[in-house]
């Protein structure tokens, strides 16, 4: 397994951009604001990233705590959406999908610095975003395999009845 | 004047420009927007919708104003009747963005979606986690030519209630090569025998490592055929 480039492993925390944000969501929910602010200030405030050579592991929460752990080789497909508010603060969030029961995103990525450079990143350990649909050594395989075949015809020429192909085992 | 109040829009909206296709075979790449035709399929749904309001909700209160209401009562019907043409110029425009702000890119690994104004959302797929395609066309689509083709991955259903995001989707709407886009990706699949889910895409089944293997013994056996004694 590849690490992760030194950008993205050394990634822990979200921006505090994405705490602006969530003021700006809270206020928007008027009457419920003594609750909502301080439930998204402890969010961003134990929002933690941990980006490993084979997944993604994401944690918040005090009292209710969370912890999300996948692979990146069990990515579906990722979602990168941003509202006009989010964009004007430089967010985004990356919604990343696996193949388990719920309709909903499996994991949301908020408060990344480069959310589209993340993404890219995310891709490229996607199942088959890597590995390309044919070998690119599929013509160099195949001569080999033809030199091959005219040496055991050589070989058969040479010695009719001679030793098994792998004498040494 | 229409296009420099889009300008503006999408400048305060930081609408972001055109997307990067993801990465893949150079040469493979295939970057189209939704059928011309969807802009007229999207302004008749719209005209449909405005006219149904106009009939159930414009009339009515008309008839209402006609009646010589409560003074009240009949200012607040006034701000309703001139709040219409304000949503009608307001759902026109959006209408026109969501034709404009369409992109839809294939490369040989997967597929990337780009739409939305005030929310805008870019999905990526590969073809190696996809499960079914699914062409849907309405009879009004079908006159113009259109149909929706849909992309599905495997997991959970997609959320019915309105407003919601889908996931495990990517929906290429309104285009009007659905057929040959579907032979395409269909064609593309078949590089993955174990497409949807599973482990890691096997390998070609002749890799030069194991030819050049194959090739190294038997290129001993060739020397301990021509020189027994010297074979170690």
């Amino acid at each position: 397994m590849v690490p992760a480039p030194p950008a993205i492993a050394s990634l822990t925390r979200p921006t505090e951009n994405l705490f602006t944000y969530y003021v700006l969501r809270a206020l928007a929910t008027l009457p419920a604001l003594p609750i909502t602010l301080p439930l998204l200030y402890f969010r961003h405030h134990t929002m933690r990233y941990e980006f490993s050579p084979e997944g993604i592991r994401m944690s918040w929460g005090v009292l209710f705590r969370h912890e999300i752990v996948l692979n990146y080789a069990r990515i579906q497909d990722i979602h990168l959406r941003s509202n006009a508010i989010e964009r004007w603060l430089g967010l985004a969030r990356i919604e990343i999908q696996t193949a388990s029961g719920s309709s909903s995103a499996e994991m949301v990525l908020e408060g990344i610095p480069d959310p589209a450079a993340m993404r890219d990143f995310l891709y490229d350990r996607m199942r088959g975003a890597s590995t390309p649909t044919a070998d690119p050594n599929a013509s160099l395989a195949a001569i080999l395999h033809e030199i091959a075949a005219e040496m055991r015809a050589l070989r058969l020429a040479l010695t009719p009845e001679g030793p098994p192909l792998h004498p040494h085992g | 004047m229409v296009n420099a109040i889009e300008q503006l829009l999408l400048g305060w909206l930081r609408v972001p420009p055109e997307p990067a296709p993801p990465e893949g075979a150079p040469g493979s790449l295939l970057l189209f927007r939704a059928g011309r035709n969807y802009w007229r399929w999207r302004l008749l749904c719209w005209a449909g919708a405005q006219a149904a309001l106009l009939l159930l909700v414009l009339l009515p209160l008309l008839a209402l104003l006609l009646r010589r209401p409560h003074p009240l009562l009949a200012g607040l019907t006034t701000l309703l009747l001139l709040l219409y043409p304000l949503q009608a110029l307001f759902t026109y425009f959006a209408q026109r963005l969501d034709y404009r702000l369409r992109w839809y890119i294939v490369t040989d690994r997967s597929l990337r979606i780009r739409a939305g104004l005030w929310s805008v959302s870019e999905t990526t797929m590969t073809f190696a986690n996809i499960q079914d395609l699914r062409i849907t066309a309405g009879p009004l689509q079908g006159a113009l030519g259109l149909a929706d083709l849909e992309v599905s991955s495997a997991g959970g259903s997609v959320s019915k209630e309105p407003g919601a995001s889908p996931t495990h989707l990517a929906r290429f709407a309104g285009i009007d090569n659905a057929e040959a886009l579907r032979d395409l990706l269909l064609a593309r699949l078949k590089h993955y025998r174990d497409s949807g889910l599973g482990d890691r895409p096997e390998t070609a089944p002749l890799t030069a490592e194991a030819a050049a293997r194959e090739l190294l013994a038997e290129t001993r056996a060739l020397r301990a055929a021509l020189y027994p004694k010297t074979s170690s």
